[in-house]
């Protein structure tokens, strides 16, 4: 084991990890503020990366545009979703999230009926190393980092700074007061479901380029982020960053030292916490009903 | 029992047996045989649901019972009846030790980890060799004759006996899950699904209450699970994805959340055979069921056993069947 391996490692842990924070930061506002667990955020993620494959291969843009592309499209299918389907079922969290399953189930075998079963795939846009101090890094994983600790920071800016963010976090806090003071409500819902979405069909696109593309892809990718955000409180953005990126550390360095049982080993740690802590790092005792 | 209910209960008992003497076709029967396995998976999840909690990894124990019974009659060549048992007690035995970490959650945190339970077992049977891999486990033994005295052995070969092995099956599922409902353990099930903290402040343990009903629905997944097994004689871990849980879901929801027993079996014995009576490709069927599941929740979601209160006084002969039937 050298500190070259325990470099790459590190890098390539970080780098999964910041792609779970975007998926599940996406899954949690969407949960702690419309009160909808939308079980088919995986797919999100996977229809992005369908739609930088589209984007960049069959019309042939190029990657920045494609991705810019890829989010706003996928908004706009999220707030379409949230007014056809979220809209009806906020009164009832557990059946509503049953629901959400129809809808993955949906665009699951939508998009194989559509774009079929064979992978696909967008050629590397940043191929090549980078040696720094004598440890070669993949310029792509770099970049990746940098560009969703980007996206996290312009997240939690307009969460903070604006006032778009003011009234989100005001009616995640309390919605008959935020509504007393003006805000529309369903507009926040609308918005922060599309945002949610967006976030998850980002990460989607920003992967498009590392890994192949295929419609199942989803499925894997929500199970880490399902427990990311146990582990991270259901609704706390801080807990699903921290999380998020425990989880990519130690799926990384599972599979350097464990192999394929990696994801197996994660479960038994998320288990052993569980039944020390079952509200998550940062959740309330009394909101898991105890 | 109002005698009311013990008729039409025994109606559909009769029908229910003499249906191998009116269809003939094994193909059909094979459809009757899953629509019955799939009513049992659905009880599995409403008598999760009395306590107030959804479950999507009903899949995952359906799994581990199938794949418990195939290594006990093809790795240790156990007899399929004591296989079948022993596969429910061990699936039982894993779903405590499970329950006991994701039952304490909060009911949408339980929510979660039962469907990261399915994952994780789908995985963990997919990359161990020993049970097969992704390729599945093949040449599992079909159930062993029984003797019967002045009488040819009943051998399975054909649908038949199976049938009646799966409707015995349903039978003692029926009977297990009504006792229970109708005994103390039921009404502080009801209990807690109408206001846990209540139900924790007069004494009932909560945690307790939800354990036990998530065991004995994975007991009952597992025993599914390990006829299945000896049924279709192969396996393949990805049959048994979360996909599955989401239609043993559907079977429950769309007979009816608030009828227990009667609600699943309505609703499996519809959902199995709709795909054969619309003639859809496996192709598009998935995606047709995704959007009754969100049609019945956004519309519908006491199911079609609540459209008695729903519909109008011109329905009156199909409401008081309906009615008669979600009576049980």
């Amino acid at each position: 084991m050298t500190a070259t391996l325990l470099v790459q490692v590190l890098v390539n842990g970080l780098q999964r990890g910041m792609i779970f924070v975007l998926v599940a930061s996406g899954l949690v506002l969407i949960l702690g503020v419309a009160k909808i667990f939308n079980f088919a955020h995986g797919e999100f993620y996977m229809l992005g990366a369908y739609a930088a494959f589209f984007a960049c291969c069959i019309a042939g843009l190029n990657y920045a545009l494609g991705l810019i592309l890829a989010v706003l499209a996928i908004a706009l299918l999220g707030g379409l979703t949230y007014t056809a389907v979220f809209r009806h079922i906020r009164s009832n969290i557990l059946l509503g999230a049953a629901a959400t399953m129809g809808l993955s189930l949906i665009f699951r075998q939508g998009a194989l009926v559509l774009f079929g079963s064979l992978q696909k795939g967008i050629p590397s846009v940043f191929p090549g190393l980078i040696t720094v101090a004598g440890i070669s890094l993949p310029v792509e994983r770099l970049v990746i980092i940098m560009l969703t600790l980007l996206i996290m920071s312009a997240l939690y800016f307009v969460l903070m700074k604006t006032k778009l963010g003011k009234s989100i976090r005001a009616v995640m806090a309390d919605e008959e007061a935020a509504s007393l003071q003006g805000i529309d409500s369903n507009l926040i819902y609308l918005i922060t479901v599309a945002i949610g979405c967006s976030l998850a069909g980002l990460a989607g696109a920003i992967m498009a380029p590392v890994y192949a593309i295929f419609p199942d892809m989803g499925e894997a990718m929500l199970m880490i982020v399902l427990l990311v955000i146990i582990v991270g409180g259901l609704e706390s953005l801080n807990g699903a960053v921290i999380a998020g990126l425990a989880a990519g550390l130690l799926l990384s360095f599972g599979y350097q030292f464990i192999g394929v049982y990696n994801e197996i080993v994660v479960f038994l740690i998320v288990a052993a916490f569980l039944l020390f802590r079952p509200w998550g790092l940062f959740g309330h005792p009394h909101e898991a009903g105890w | 029992m109002k005698t009311g209910k013990l008729i039409s209960l025994l109606i559909l008992a009769v029908i229910l047996a003499l249906l191998p003497f009116v269809v003939k076709s094994p193909y059909l029967m094979g459809i009757f045989i899953m629509a019955v396995v799939n009513a049992i998976l659905g009880m599995t999840f409403s008598i999760i649901f009395s306590t107030g909690s959804i479950t999507l990894g009903a899949a995952g124990f359906y799994v581990t019972g199938a794949y418990c019974s195939a290594v006990l009659t093809t790795v240790l060549g156990l007899s399929f009846w004591l296989a079948l048992p022993l596969a429910a007690i061990v699936t039982g035995i894993i779903a405590l030790i499970v329950g006991l970490i994701i039952v304490r959650s909060s009911v949408l945190a339980f929510l979660f980890l039962t469907v990261v339970y399915n994952l994780t077992i789908i995985s963990l049977i997919g990359h161990t060799e020993l049970l097969g891999g992704w390729a599945g486990i093949t040449n599992i033994p079909r159930p062993e004759s029984i003797p019967i005295p002045f009488h040819a052995p009943i051998q399975f070969l054909g649908k038949i006996p199976y049938y009646y092995l799966v409707l015995f099956l349903l039978l003692l599922t029926i009977v297990v899950f009504y006792a229970l409902y109708s005994s103390r353990i039921g009404r502080g099930w009801r209990a807690i699904k109408l206001n846990p903290q209540l139900a924790a402040s007069l004494g009932i343990n909560v945690f307790r209450y939800r354990l036990l009903a998530f065991v004995v629905a994975c007991i009952f997944a597992g025993l599914a699970g390990s006829f299945y097994a000896s049924y279709s004689t192969a396996l393949v871990p990805e049959g048994f994805g979360v996909f599955e849980s989401v239609f043993i879901q559907i079977y429950a929801i769309l007979g009816g959340l608030n009828s227990y027993i009667a609600g699943p079996i309505v609703g499996a014995f519809i959902l199995t055979w709709m795909p054969e009576l619309l003639r859809i490709s496996k192709e598009i069927e998935p995606i047709i069921d995704g959007f009754i599941l969100v049609i019945l929740v956004v519309f519908l979601p006491g199911g079609i056993l609540s459209l008695p209160e729903r519909a109008s006084r011109l329905w009156t002969p199909v409401v008081k069947i309906a009615r008669r039937i979600r009576s049980w």
